[in-house]
């Protein structure tokens, strides 16, 4: 019993770490699971702070709405404001008819692609929000549409897939 | 039908009569013959199948609901798969010297430009915060309530829109066609 039951290991003996294996075998990544999408706590802010703001940007061109969304993310970044998120909308396609001058039918025109980013900050003071939408405003380019507001959740509802058949099951069951 | 008028005068009397033309048999009030052809079906049956199907919608909720939601996908980030399949590759000429250089020098005269935008603007930043202490301080100085009152956060700044500024100045007198636009954003349902 004592001999199966001992787990001293010899260290000075040369059979030391005898049966080992595991550090021969190749390094395993740790299962990587999928983060369930839930909605951070949206602060509120005090009297002197802003709680979570979002400067929404909006244009139908994507490279310059995204070059101003980094812009104004390294801004915030360079004067300390805190970054909470920093994401991207999804787009939405309009199609633009317009009616022929003799005729009667509608003839596509174009198809336009709207594009949005929204940086989201918090902690904002009271005294420093003027200077930063001067800012902002300054170095806004052509068709780009400026949006500043509070974060709310109907603002984080509306970047998830709507859930038709959960929907009607509530429906059904209230 | 004039049977039907002096039935009251034939009938022996033990047999209740019909009180009004809605009554529509001779039994008492509550009771009434059978119209349905089947038997009236039981009613602890249908209390087990509504409990059933009860159960069975709150095990679908609950299945629903345990999903998480998803975050719709953004076309933009999603390359389309003809950019990707095609074998193509563009064989850019070779540039002469003279060309080079001159674009190493215009890269310089931008460097410094942007460097000197940005100088500009840390500037201003600073020019702003400076003036707004000063003016913060010597209002303080003045009266502590107004100092209070200016410190506070501004509920009318928010929500705050404005539209970038356009190439041109809108045309006067510019008549556009007749139209109409249609959204047709993708809807995707989890």
């Amino acid at each position: 019993d004592a001999l199966l039951g001992c787990h001293r290991s010899y260290r000075s003996r040369p059979t030391h770490g005898i049966g080992k294996f595991k550090y021969l075998l190749p390094k395993e990544v740790p299962k990587k699971r999928k983060e369930k999408v839930q909605m951070k706590e949206i602060d509120a802010g005090t009297e002197h702070q802003y709680g979570d703001v979002n400067i929404q940007m909006t244009s139908y061109d994507l490279c310059l709405v995204e070059h101003f969304a980094q812009y104004v993310h390294r801004l915030c970044n360079r004067l300390s404001i805190r970054v909470n998120e920093s994401y991207a909308m999804p787009t939405k396609t309009n199609e633009v008819l317009f009616m022929e001058e003799k005729g009667s039918k509608m003839q596509l025109d174009a198809v336009l692609t709207t594009h949005q980013r929204v940086v989201q900050i918090r902690g904002l003071s009271s005294t420093f929000a003027p200077i930063l939408l001067e800012i902002i405003q300054s170095s806004q380019p052509e068709g780009v549409h400026l949006l500043v507001k509070q974060h709310t959740e109907a603002d984080f509802k509306s970047r998830l897939k709507s859930r038709p058949e959960l929907e009607e099951l509530l429906a059904e069951m209230s | 039908l004039c049977y039907f008028s002096s039935c009251s005068s034939w009938l022996p009397q033990s047999v209740p009569l019909r009180g009004s033309h809605w009554q529509s048999s001779l039994l008492e009030l509550r009771t009434s013959l059978p119209v349905r052809a089947q038997p009236k079906k039981k009613k602890k049956v249908d209390v087990k199948k509504e409990q059933a199907q009860k159960e069975r919608m709150k095990k679908k909720l609950r299945k629903l609901e345990k999903a998480a939601p998803e975050l719709i996908p953004i076309e933009d980030f999603i390359t389309p798969l003809k950019y990707s399949e095609s074998n193509r590759v563009r064989s850019l000429p070779a540039l002469s010297p003279e060309e080079s250089e001159r674009r190493v020098l215009l890269l310089k005269k931008w460097c410094l430009f942007k460097q000197k935008q940005d100088e500009a603007e840390k500037k201003a930043i600073k020019a702003l915060v400076e003036s707004q202490q000063e003016a913060l301080k010597e209002l303080r100085l003045e009266s502590e309530e107004l100092y209070e009152a200016a410190i506070r956060r501004d509920e009318g700044l928010f929500p705050f829109e404005r539209d970038g500024p356009s190439y041109t100045p809108p045309l006067p007198g510019y008549d556009p066609p007749e139209g109409k636009c249609l959204d047709i954003t993708k809807v995707y349902t989890q």
